[in-house]
């Protein structure tokens, strides 16, 4: 299917718009996760502005969606589609990683309306979707083959550093032993962890056959591709009998050219690179 | 010597697992909140015979514990009434962060099952003997910690779990015990029993150590020392105002526990007794050591927690009071 010209117009915008207050958020904060959520802005940009079921005025909704945020560092980008979704007021960015903020310094079920889940400890958030997951099955309506119809679907980001995590595995198998197929795993593999690059680290290759060996139905994408977003996250809605993978090659910091393929995971915005930021966004 | 509630000759002896499960049947049936999740442990279990009627509500994740605590937190999150369930060691010792940071830190209404807890899980050896765990779990904010002392009181302590809300952890032992109690025992999380009235000492005993104590209280009042017993089922939160009147009352403090004197039971007692009732206090449990293969009443006497030696720690603490 191809996705007309004005949908993906009006999604750049939302992106555009993403990074910019991501930029006024960690220059006020005194630092954030630059790179790595500008890498993931589009996915988020396509999940809350256009694939996901949910209603910022109703954040306990118990049949919307949900995004399970693991690679929860990476805050910035989901805290600005938040906002401009009308969960909270954009008043919070100033105020994002100050004591007593709505805004944590890693996302907080506790603080944040929209957020789901507490994350910061890596490797955890992918159980938490599966509970997730189950709970939209269990008592649901049933298909003609017996199958459970959930009453929502999960979405859950993981960093690509971030499938070094034993429980990741966990939570995988599990996963595809009990056909979740209403649990969508999207992993920002922008190539980078925090100490150096994922190959250099531990190499993951072949990334996307370690999932589909464990039984999930896998695609890789180019994760600042909207056509390419939108289709998949289409599929996997009509691909029913296994939990989805959608590998999203990504670029660390995309956005800006100066921030793009540098491994920019926690930084300081120096005047220069906001200078940089505006000529590039605004 | 007085004991309330408790039966005059000790009941039938039952592991605290089989009476949770027989507690477990009756309220899966009657609250469709409660989900369980087992970690390679569903043979056996109430999950094993719920299987059939309610599959959308039993799931079993394996040998994976991180997983079954998480996923729990999850189901959670959505608003159900998970009951995870895996071996005490494994459950606290691999996913200790999951269970701090993805249940207490949000209040989530996991509740944990900690089975085979504490040093007398005989054969299986030191590797599966946990010593560590109420000291592990008492320092986690948000999360209750419930140590029953016979089948009666795990049945009691599984449905008042249902109905707290928030983390609960309980903490059952892999042994048969006798049933202590009769059904009238009066039973709230955070108040603890007093067994036994007694004004020459105190003996504040948790879990499978209650009997244990109650031999030892028995042994001691034969010698014309009345112990006061008091069965602490919830070490966080503790009965704080029960320990300090306690103090008061007898004079003397002695903690009994299958776990390490390090921060368990003890630990949390002496933390009141230092700072609002100071007497003399002794700790019965394990003396920093890892476990071992035996029989539990060998596990017993070569770690010094049999009711010889709570006898012998009654008579040393009677013998420091002014």
């Amino acid at each position: 299917m191809t996705y007309s010209k004005d949908l993906i117009t009006r999604l750049e915008e939302k992106a555009k718009i993403l990074r910019l207050d991501t930029i006024e958020m960690i220059m006020k904060a005194g630092g954030g996760w630059l790179g790595g959520s500008f890498s993931q802005a589009d996915i988020i940009t396509v999940l809350i502005f256009q694939h996901m079921k949910h209603d910022p005025k109703n954040p306990k909704w118990k049949d919307k969606d949900r995004l399970i945020v693991s690679k929860a560092h990476c805050c910035e980008t989901v805290y600005a589609a938040l906002g401009e979704a009308g969960y909270f007021s954009k008043k919070e960015f100033s105020l994002y990683g100050k004591l007593g903020a709505v805004l944590q310094a890693h996302t907080d079920q506790r603080t944040t309306p929209g957020i789901e889940y507490s994350g910061g400890s890596l490797g955890q958030g992918l159980s938490f979707a599966l509970g997730e997951a189950w709970n939209a099955r269990i008592g649901a309506p049933k298909d003609e083959s017996g199958r459970a119809i959930p009453r929502y679907r999960v979405f859950c980001i993981l960093g690509d550093g971030e499938c070094n995590e034993g429980q990741v595995w966990e939570a995988v198998m599990a996963a595809s032993h009990y056909k979740v197929d209403n649990l969508i795993a999207i992993v920002d593999h922008n190539k980078f962890q925090s100490s150096g690059t994922v190959e250099e680290r531990i190499n993951l290759v072949p990334l996307a056959e370690k999932w589909r060996t464990f039984g999930w139905d896998v695609t890789e994408i180019d994760g600042h591709n909207y056509q390419e977003i939108l289709s998949t996250l289409e599929r996997a809605d009509k691909t029913p009998g296994k939990p989805h993978t959608i590998i999203a090659h990504t670029i660390k910091g995309k956005g800006v050219p100066a921030f793009e393929h540098k491994n920019l995971h926690f930084c300081k915005l120096t005047d220069d690179m906001y200078a940089n930021a505006m000529k590039a966004l605004k | 010597m007085k004991r309330t509630y408790v039966n005059e000759t000790l009941g039938d002896m039952k592991t605290m697992y089989e009476a949770y499960n027989e507690a477990m049947l009756e309220l899966v049936k009657q609250n469709s909140d409660i989900v369980l999740v087992y970690s390679d442990y569903a043979k056996g279990s109430a999950g094993e015979f719920l299987q059939k009627e309610y599959p959308d509500r039993i799931y079993d994740v394996g040998i994976a514990e991180a997983n079954l605590i998480t996923s729990a937190a999850g189901l959670a999150a959505a608003g159900k009434i998970p009951f995870a369930v895996g071996h005490s060691m494994f459950a606290v010792g691999r996913a200790y962060n999951e269970i701090r940071q993805n249940v207490a830190y949000d209040n989530f209404n996991v509740k944990i099952v900690l089975c085979n807890s504490g040093m007398l899980w005989g054969f299986l050896g030191g590797s599966h003997q946990i010593i560590e765990e109420i000291a592990a779990l008492r320092v986690v904010p948000n999360m209750i910690l419930v140590s029953p002392a016979d089948p009666v009181e795990t049945k009691k302590a599984t449905k008042a779990a249902v109905e707290h809300l928030g983390p609960v952890a309980i903490r059952l032992s892999a042994t048969a015990v006798p049933t202590i109690y009769k059904d009238s025992e009066p039973f709230e999380l955070g108040k603890a029993v007093t067994v036994i009235d007694g004004e020459d000492t105190t003996i504040i005993a948790t879990g499978i150590m209650l009997e244990e104590s109650l031999k030892a209280a028995e042994t001691l009042a034969k010698e014309g020392i009345n112990v006061r017993l008091i069965d602490m089922h919830t070490i966080k939160p503790i009965d704080k105002e029960a320990v300090i009147q306690a103090a008061k009352e007898t004079g003397a403090i002695v903690t009994v526990e299958d776990s390490s004197i390090i921060g368990g039971l003890g630990g949390a007692v002496a933390e009141i007794i230092v700072e609002s009732a100071l007497v003399p206090m002794l700790r019965v449990g394990i003396k920093d050591q890892f476990g071992q293969t035996a029989t539990p009443e060998e596990l017993k006497e070569v770690y010094e927690i049999s009711a010889n030696h709570i006898v012998k720690t009654v008579r040393e603490v009677i013998s420091r009071k002014k």
